[in-house]
């Protein structure tokens, strides 16, 4: 085990132990949002086959509006719930204009860049209305740490994993028990064929785009407090929960989850023993690696063409 | 026909390269100030606004510099050094203003040093203190400062920190920047001045969110003090780092956490110390008060708690009235003639008695403000008071 | 699609704007954007190549120019390397990486692949702020020397010289492989990999090339750059330069030179005005991003040219060419043309628990019209894909004239002599009638890259003949009236003629036609029938897939009946017709009991 101290004394074993009790935890933690970032980009690539590219800023969103209604003196459950719904809807009106005009194209060049733009703008606002700083989010939270098993963590930090699996087997039930979460496996099956069947498919695309935004932004409010809000934070979440939606196989809801999880604990270790700028290279290049295995993804289905 | 283009294009090639460079003129009475607008330290480029505008203001009041008013010129570099070094060229070249003023940031000032001694146009930081900056070897050198310099604010912080320590061991957190990069030989050689080698080497990159590596293993050495060349947001996920391992150690740090940390991190910030050239809270002196309040109307604020990297700004309010009589002292806007005048000011700031401002024979005195004038603040319940006025002035060996 | 004589002219124009452009520099600033933009610009026209031609998405173009940005920056700096050997050495060490980058693309596109350049650019910027000792991390590299041409300094107006000069080839040499059979194989690949294959291109081959154009047109650009500012640190590379890059391409229009030139000087001066508006400058690069997206998909130039194609038609008509020549073309004499003989043995495949053929064996005789036929579900398309090398069987041979096909790549079999059509027609859409059937010949061309950047004689040479070559392909099919019309407007039955007439532009010596009958007129069954029998008439043989039983009896030698992935039967289309297995298969009962349901005796 590599030792860093200056003076040179060793590193005793429970040390060593409590070292990877927080690597660990600390990895699911950043894992936890991963998961639910990637949880978002499947529900809108198994529906409609375009993700919204700036999907990070969904994080931002929801944490900065947030902050915003904090300011005006709402309560924090009611600036919470605002936040989220107020993400649906900027998820909603996102495919509705930035998306569903590409979709038909078979290049994803469109949605891409389009989705892209509207990060942009949105970062540039948040930046005006912040006037670049970052700011707190307050949350019980994070107010006092609690130490397991050696470690230190914040609660707010255990709660996000659990909060992915949640939303992860919730997902699931929906889709099993209730009418609408059928009719989004329809239309991700095929399209055409749910059409015909009576299923608005043009609706299923908004919702998925809105239920995919109201995760992220509650990502970025349990998030936040851990972090701190600034126009930035989404940036590389976003990518990187991408990148982890691409491992897991962007076909498996559980597969993105599981993925989000064991990525931000490989992340975790490699930035502990490591360096930060090699947990980047790993994180990537790991990426490039499963792609190149499995096309698909760990966990995803292999779509087949025929000739 | 593809023969006829080539031989075309070639020989309009050739003619272009007997073309002679344009020829000089004077400068315009502006300053171009390349700041960060944006991006982590936003409230840096502010600073520097205040503080130079308000000086900026008061000079054009009592008639400009050689008859003509002074203007500021804000670029936005975001912290990113291409951006600082293009600004430099647009400020020389396309604006042709008669000085640049350098930002927040360190690592965009060591970018700066190549354009600006090439071109040849006075640039005066009023923030960066990274020490190769000014001390970069160059003769003639036009990169001067008013403000501090990492290698003095090394030698400030191991003092305070020894001061502090009770078990004589002092470890060092720092960005993986030109910054950090740049500070760090400076602190360990500031120790070994003092007999003592430094307890722990721990770095983090911009938007690391977690440092519990770093600080579990700072804890293992044993240090009870931590010095820090952070920014606010990196200086938040420190602090909150080591309260999550349960490890309380002093924290002195360089002024990168003197923005909003208190908003940042809360009551986890009160104790931080950090180093200023300057303060604007507690009791002002009437020079002080009488700036303040010009700042306080110019840009509508309540409270002196608002001003964020307070010391930035008032370097930049000296550094606006060095420039001007040097301007005066070189009879004209001439980049040249400007320069050798900077080394004959003598002026009398709010930061500092500066007498003269710069010594050419020195190469370490490209650097107004001298290491007596260094001050220690401390976060306090969300405010950056001066230390004495605290009940953490009372504490020390 | 420009007319003939705009190329020439708007070269020269280019070539003026470049050489007038420094002459309108104020000051020294102003000159160093002209040179940002020429260096912006060489990496546009290379990702133009990648995203416009080959269809492929790169956001790690970033990553690209920073490889030759510091290769050349440490070359230059540590070992006191000339500028013109740094240089290339930038641009080939990008090249190479360009390769790599190509690889995944054998196994994912679209946004998957997206997502791993995007991969590599951000592991490029963190190896160089990791591997500090190399690169200097993030303090960079400075005190770059200048730039000097064997001793020669370059400083101010003679740099401007040597980029303006680097920027004219570079559009030269792009825009001459975009019009040569490069170009037209990766607009191939990208609208129909599939058929793509079927014509003997390599998918693969094709899509590494123009990853190497891309990526070694950003190197050469990165280390120009980095000469240009004689500092160079990881934050000039990142994530936004990459989407920067793309947008350039996008805003011009992707797929046109004059596109990425001007998506490039659009961008180079964008920021310079949008620094007035502070902190809005981002809001608006944002929204300039969205129009352009909504307004002109097809970006400035692109939409330009649309309107312009509008206004000017062109005639769309191409020459009729004499029977003689037509048989040339089709026995293409050069390559040692011979009616061959094929034959399929013991063909088995295995798609999980589904036995689809087994043991399968037939024979083609050399000019031989064969059907083959069986209900649907038989196995008749796995057959085909199988023979023509889509599908690899897991026991049998696939012989031409006694060589062993079966497992090859569908280039290669199709490079042998194996020419198909498909069932769900697969035409190069965007690429005119004419170029669709270029594309069929391009397998019997030899120019080479050098050729084709510098339009050497050769090239003229064998487009001439590509194109008379499908000028009479397409009088053999009668599409003449068509030839420029884009593939995609084609009427139904038409499309299908086109097909046939791509297939033949390969000079195969087996043609496979997968149920070509499918959808078609009594009377353009009727044509069929005639393209068939004097195609087989020239010594190709035929292997025609079809249910369509009229045209079978017409036309077929002989005719092999697959049932459940078995051969139960292969004889003269008359014996056929009445074999009783055959008929059990397709009607699913004995024939007795079918004569007596149907009361005839």
């Amino acid at each position: 085990m590599p030792v860093h101290t200056a003076n040179g004394a060793g590193v005793r074993m429970a040390d060593q132990m409590q070292s990877i009790i927080q690597y660990i935890l600390s990895g699911l933690a950043i894992g936890g949002c991963y998961a639910l970032v990637a949880l978002g980009f499947h529900i809108m690539w198994s529906t409609a086959k375009a993700v919204n590219f700036a999907h990070g800023d969904t994080l931002m969103l929801g944490a900065v509006l947030t902050i915003m209604a904090l300011d005006q003196g709402a309560t924090l459950p009611l600036a919470i719930l605002g936040a989220i719904a107020a993400s649906c809807v900027f998820g909603v009106l996102l495919e509705r204009f930035a998306v569903r005009p590409f979709a038909k194209t078979t290049s994803s060049i469109g949605w891409m860049l389009t989705t892209i733009a509207i990060g942009i703008m949105l970062q540039a606002l948040v930046t005006m209305e912040f006037g670049g700083f970052s700011r707190a989010l307050p949350s019980p939270g994070v107010e006092k740490a609690i130490s397991v098993m050696g470690a230190g963590v914040y609660p707010q930090e255990l709660i996000i994993p659990v909060v992915a699996l949640l939303a992860m087997l919730g997902l699931g039930w929906m889709q099993r028990h209730t009418l609408i979460g059928r009719a989004m496996q329809a239309v991700s099956f095929d399209r055409n064929a749910a059409s015909l069947m009576g299923i608005n498919v043009n609706w299923m695309f908004g919702f998925s785009f809105g239920l995919a935004a109201a995760l992220g932004g509650a990502a970025g409010i349990l998030i936040g407090p851990i972090t701190q809000v600034s126009a930035s934070m989404g940036l590389t979440l976003g990518l990187k929960g991408f990148a982890v939606a691409i491992i897991g196989g962007i076909t498996s809801a559980p597969g993105v989850v599981i993925a989000g999880l064991g990525f931000g604990i490989v992340e975790k270790f490699v930035e502990g023993y490591i360096s930060t700028a090699a947990r980047e290279i790993v994180g990537f290049g790991l990426t490039i690696l499963v792609l190149l295995v499995f096309p698909q993804g760990l966990f995803g289905k292999r779509e087949v063409f025929k000739v | 026909m593809t023969l006829a283009k080539w031989s075309a294009s070639l020989l309009a090639a050739g003619a272009l390269v007997v073309m002679a460079a344009p020829a000089q003129a004077e400068q315009q009475p502006c300053i171009g100030n390349s700041g960060p607008l944006t991006g982590p330290a936003a409230f840096g480029g502010a600073a520097v606004k205040y503080g130079a505008e308000v000086a900026i203001d008061e000079i054009n009041e009592a008639g400009g510099v050689l008859g003509k008013k002074l203007r500021l010129i804000q670029y936005d570099d975001a912290g990113a050094p291409p951006r600082g070094v293009d600004n430099v060229r647009r400020i020389a070249l396309s604006d042709k203003c008669i000085a640049v003023f350098g930002g927040y940031h360190s690592t965009v000032g060591l970018a700066q040093v190549g354009p600006v001694n090439e071109i040849g146009i006075p640039w005066i930081g009023t923030t960066g203190a990274g020490t190769k900056i000014t001390e970069n070897g160059a003769s003639p050198n036009y990169m001067f400062r008013v403000s501090a310099k990492d290698k003095w604010v090394a030698q400030f912080l191991a003092g305070e920190a020894l001061k502090v320590s009770k078990a004589g061991k002092v470890a060092i957190m720092y960005e993986n920047t030109g910054w950090g990069n740049g500070a760090l030989p400076d602190f360990k050689a500031a120790m070994e001045a003092k007999g003592k080698t430094v307890a722990a080497v721990e770095t983090f990159n911009w938007n690391d969110q977690d440092m519990s590596a770093q600080a579990i293993r700072i804890r293992d050495s044993g240090a009870d003090t931590v010095v820090t060349f952070a920014l606010d947001r990196e200086g938040n996920q420190i602090v909150r780092s080591f309260d999550k391992i349960g490890y309380k150690p002093t924290i002195i740090g360089a002024w990168g956490i003197a923005g909003n940390l208190g908003d940042l991190a809360g009551p986890l910030a009160n104790g931080v110390r950090v180093m200023q050239t300057f303060t604007w809270m507690g009791d002002m002196n009437p020079r002080t008060k009488a700036v303040w309040e010009k700042i306080q109307k110019k840009f509508k604020l309540k409270d002196p708690s608002e001003l964020k990297m307070g010391s930035a700004t008032a370097n930049s309010y000296d550094a606006v009235y060095i420039l001007a009589k040097a301007i005066e002292k070189a009879g004209s806007y001439d980049w040249k003639k400007v320069h050798d005048a900077l080394y004959t000011v003598k002026y009398d700031g709010l930061v500092a008695k500066y007498d003269p401002a710069f010594d050419a024979s020195n190469p370490e005195r490209q650097d107004a403000i001298l290491p007596q004038y260094y001050k220690l603040t401390v976060w306090s319940d969300g405010k950056l008071l001066p230390i004495e006025q605290t009940a953490y002035g009372k504490v020390g060996k | 699609m420009t007319l003939r004589f705009l190329t020439p002219l708007a070269f020269a124009a280019l070539a003026i704007f470049l050489i007038a452009l420094p002459f309108t520099a104020e000051n020294e600033y102003s000159l160093r954007l002209f040179m940002l933009f020429a260096i912006y610009a060489i990496v546009a026209l290379g990702l133009n190549v990648l995203v416009g031609l080959a269809g492929l998405i790169s956001l790690g173009q970033a990553g690209l120019f920073a490889l030759g940005a510091y290769t050349g920056a440490i070359l230059a700096v540590r070992l006191g390397w000339d500028f013109i050997f740094a240089a290339m050495a930038g641009t080939v060490v990008a090249g190479a990486f360009g390769a790599l980058l190509a690889y995944p693309t054998v196994r994912v596109r679209g946004v998957y692949l997206a997502v791993i350049t995007i991969a590599f650019g951000l592991i490029v910027e963190n190896v160089i702020i990791e591997w500090d000792h190399l690169t200097g991390g993030t303090t960079g590299i400075s005190s770059i020397p200048k730039p000097a041409l064997f001793g020669w300094p370059l400083d101010g107006f003679r740099y401007y010289a040597v980029l303006a000069a680097l920027l004219f080839l570079v559009v030269v040499i792009t825009h001459n492989i975009k019009q040569s059979r490069y170009g037209r194989a990766m607009l191939a690949v990208s609208q129909s990999e599939t058929a793509a294959r079927g014509v003997g291109l390599n998918a693969t081959g094709v899509r590494t090339m123009a990853f190497v154009i891309a990526a070694s047109t950003a190197g050469l650009a990165g280390v120009l750059y980095a000469y240009l500012n004689l500092y160079i640190s990881p934050d000039s590379f990142t994530f936004n330069d990459s989407i920067r890059f793309l947008l350039m391409v996008v805003l011009g229009g992707a797929g046109t030179t004059a596109g990425a030139l001007i998506g490039a000087l659009i961008l180079t001066y964008l920021p310079e005005y949008l620094q007035q508006l502070q902190y809005w400058q981002q809001f608006a690069y944002g929204l300039l991003l969205a129009l352009v997206m909504f307004v002109l998909p097809q970006g400035i130039f692109g939409t330009l040219s649309h309107l312009a194609a509008r206004f000017f038609k062109r005639g769309s008509a191409s020459p009729l060419v004499a029977d003689s020549e037509i048989e040339k073309v089709m026995k293409d004499a050069k390559t040692g043309w011979a009616p061959a003989s094929f034959s399929a043995e013991g063909l088995t495949i295995r798609f999980g628990g589904l036995t689809a053929l087994n043991k399968a064996s037939m024979q083609v005789a050399p000019g031989e019209i064969h059907a083959l036929i069986g209900p649907n579900g038989a196995g008749k398309s796995t057959m085909v894909n199988i023979i023509t090398g889509f599908y690899r069987p897991n026991e049998g041979a696939v012989t031409l004239d006694g060589v062993n096909m079966a497992g090859s790549p569908p280039h290669t079999v199709a490079r042998s002599g194996v020419a198909r059509t498909f069932q769900n027609t697969e035409l190069f859409g965007d690429l005119t009638v004419l170029e669709n059937v270029m594309v069929g010949f391009q397998k019997r061309l030899s120019y080479g890259l050098f050729a084709a950047a510098f339009r050497t004689g050769s090239f003229h040479k064998e487009e001439a003949e590509c194109r008379h070559a499908a000028e009479a392909l397409l009088t053999f099919v009668g599409l003449t009236d068509f030839a420029n019309e884009q593939a995609r407007f084609l009427p139904f039955g038409m499309q299908r003629r086109l097909e046939i007439a791509r297939a033949l532009a390969t000079a195969p010596r087996l043609l496979l036609l997968d149920e070509p009958a499918a959808g078609l007129t009594t009377q353009e069954i009727d044509e069929l029938d005639r393209m068939i029998r004097r195609t087989a008439a020239l010594g190709i043989s035929v292997l025609l897939i079809e249910h369509h039983v009229d045209l079978i009896m017409s036309v077929a030698d002989r005719v092999t009946v697959l049932d459940y992935g078995v051969v139960i039967a292969s004889d003269k289309p008359g014996i056929i017709q009445n074999d009783p297995r055959v008929i059990e298969a397709y009607f699913g009962v004995a024939p007795a009991a079918q004569a007596a349901a149907e009361g005839r005796s």
